[in-house]
């Protein structure tokens, strides 16, 4: 059984610098079913996080369509779209991006201070979350009592803490030495083996590619799809 | 989220520290011009229907006791009363101790200050006796005095002490300040002087606020060519007459007052913009997150409100102390205010003031970070 969780149809994307134009994204189309672990390949400035970022609602494409566990992103406002963010996508940063005046217990809670969930509710779920990445005993330390490693394990365990289907990461493991990037691809690895979570990865690494189920390559604006044994 | 807010607060401790001191001591000088005002100018409780009548060179100069016959015979006028400053000690030299004290005439000052309520029992016996006195409510509970009480007043302009019971409390409806001063008998000091018969002033109660212009024409025209010539005024006026002996104070005073809450202002909002600027990858990181543009608004308004109220409270916290020092230096000039205290207009002012500067810090980093695009936010550092 497939089920398509990413659909997108010609998609373009032109960003606007003083009076030029420039095309990011010039027609792609690409589907994701639920349950894969994507890498998103490409040259610098090929265009990969500008499509990262429109899967994950944070930008709107300038044609074509984005379709996310069947809804059309398209047609959600701009307050909804946020509504739907955060119950739908995960989103990792190369730069973790915790934010530094919480502890890592905080930036896990911060996400789901939007939910109804009471405080009880919420601790259980950031206990859970540290636990997936291993950090149960960090909770109490703040972002710069953390190696570069674990803050971008805390970073993983915000973008599930909410328990969603899609999981983005812009290249995940850019910042980080070769050991610390090992943790995280086992641990996206594990993420979509053991809690089925379908996840898009934006790298430079050929080896990290090599983790995920599927390598697609972006070229100026277009997908050259280069399917990998699954 | 609050707690997000209280954390980025103390974030740069020292930054937030030093804008809410300085918005604390901004308010500090703020409120403290504005109670030196309305202490000065006591205006709030002039009666539109009365004029002072005083000596043409000077209040330290006295008219003759034999005009209030004169003036009161004048067409318009309804009641006339004197009034003399005591001045004096009462107990000690502390500003504290300090409230106005004046000798009047028991028999026509009710009907003169109607609006100071005292009940008939009670003008009855300020009446009865040379050495009873009066006492506004704020005055009395602030010194613990109850009717029949009796206390001393040390005289210095004039070589008397007087020895007065407490025989009457009045209040006024709208005006404390009016409630802290003392009225007794100046029959009782005349007396000890040996009745030199010279008088401060003169309250004239008018028929009506129209032939105020009037009358003060004819009452000034009537001692043109005595010794003592007089100069009359409405009431209101001659309370302002004290603030002209400083030139235009009240004007200065607000031109100080505006500079200071720009400047303030122009601090709160450097302050907000530079916390936010170095915080737009954050924001971006929150709507990512799922926070919505008018919640990130509320979180920047909120933080700069805090900055602002804080600075209030401190303000208000602090200002009891600082007025108290202020008017013990003045004292030690000869400069005295029975009302530099903190009522709830200013404190309400003050309060008002910071959060007004907080908000419209706030504003402009907020709208800022509610309108930014999350990519560009993003791509900021990277
Ligand atoms: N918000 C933006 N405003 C203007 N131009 C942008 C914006 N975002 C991206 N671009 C431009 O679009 C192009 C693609 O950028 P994008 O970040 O998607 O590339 P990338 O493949 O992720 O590159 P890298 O591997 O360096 O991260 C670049 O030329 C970039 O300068
Ligand atoms: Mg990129």
């Amino acid at each position: 059984m497939t089920v398509k969780l990413v659909e997108i149809s010609d998609v373009t994307k032109n960003y606007r610098r003083d009076e030029f134009s420039i095309k990011v994204l010039a027609g792609v189309s690409m589907d994701v079913t639920e349950g894969e672990f994507v890498a998103l390949m490409g040259p610098s400035g090929s265009g990969k996080s500008t499509l990262l970022n429109l899967l994950a609602g944070i930008d709107r494409p300038t044609s074509g369509q984005i379709r996310v566990a069947g809804q059309e992103l398209g047609a959600l406002n701009d307050s909804q779209l946020a509504g739907w963010r955060h119950r739908n996508v995960g989103f990792v940063f190369q730069f973790y991006h915790l934010i530094p005046v919480l502890t890592a217990f905080e930036n896990l809670e911060l996400p789901l201070t939007l939910t109804k969930l009471s405080r009880a509710q919420r601790r259980k779920k950031v206990d859970l979350a540290l636990e997936v990445v291993g950090l149960a005993d960090r909770k109490d330390h703040y972002p710069r009592q953390l190696s570069g490693g674990q803050e971008q394990r805390v970073a993983i365990a915000r973008a599930i803490v909410t328990d969603p289907r899609l999981v983005l990461a812009d290249e995940p493991t850019g910042d980080l030495d070769a050991a610390s990037a090992q943790e995280i691809l086992d641990l996206l690895a594990q993420l979509n083996e053991e809690f089925g979570k379908t996840i898009v990865m934006v790298t430079h690494d050929p080896r990290a590619a090599e983790r995920a189920g599927r390598e697609l390559h972006l070229d100026k604006g277009r997908l050259n799809s280069a399917a990998d044994a699954a | 989220m609050f707690k997000l807010i209280r954390r980025n607060l103390l974030r740069n401790k020292r930054r937030t520290i030093l804008t809410v001191l300085s918005i604390a001591i901004a308010l500090i000088l703020l409120s403290f011009l504005d109670l030196l005002l309305a202490a000065m100018s006591g205006v709030n409780s002039a009666n539109a229907n009365r004029l002072v009548v005083r000596h043409a060179i000077s209040l330290t100069f006295s008219m003759p006791a034999a005009y209030e016959q004169r003036l009161a015979a004048l067409e318009h006028v309804e009641g006339i009363t004197i009034m003399n400053w005591f001045q004096g000690r009462y107990i000690d030299d502390r500003p504290e101790n300090f409230f106005p004290r004046f000798g009047t005439d028991p028999d026509t000052f009710p009907d003169v200050f109607p609006e100071l309520a005292l009940s008939p029992g009670e003008i009855d016996a300020w009446r009865a006796e040379r050495t009873a006195f009066i006492a506004g409510r704020a005055l009395a509970e602030e010194k613990g005095w109850d009717i029949g009480d009796v206390i001393t007043i040390e005289g210095d302009i004039y070589p008397v002490d007087v020895e007065l019971t407490l025989r009457g409390i009045f209040t006024h409806t709208t005006d404390e300040a009016a409630e802290r001063v003392l009225y007794f008998d100046w029959q009782y000091v005349e007396e000890a002087l040996g009745n030199p018969g010279q008088i401060n002033s003169f309250y004239v109660l008018l028929d009506s606020p129209d032939n105020m212009n009037e009358t003060i024409a004819k009452a000034e025209a009537m001692f043109e060519n005595s010794p003592d010539q007089v100069r009359a005024e409405t009431e209101a006026a001659f309370f302002l007459s004290f603030i002209e002996m400083m030139g235009n104070v009240q004007f200065l005073f607000s031109a100080i007052g505006l500079a200071v809450i720009a400047s303030i202002f122009f601090i709160t909002v450097n302050t907000m913009a530079m916390a936010s600027r170095e915080r737009t990858t954050e924001v971006a990181v929150l709507r990512t997150l799922g926070f919505t543009r008018s919640r990130v608004l509320a979180i920047v308004l909120f933080e700069s409100l805090a900055v602002g109220v804080l600075g209030a409270a401190i303000g208000l916290a602090v200002m009891p102390v600082v007025t108290g020092a202020i008017s013990s230096v003045l004292a030690t000039q000869g400069i005295t205010f029975s009302e530099l205290r903190l009522g709830e207009r200013t404190s309400a002012l003050v309060m008002g003031i910071g959060v007004f500067l907080g908000l419209a810090a706030g504003l402009v980093p907020a709208l800022q970070a509610m309108n930014m695009k999350i990519v560009d936010g993003l791509r900021r550092v990277a």
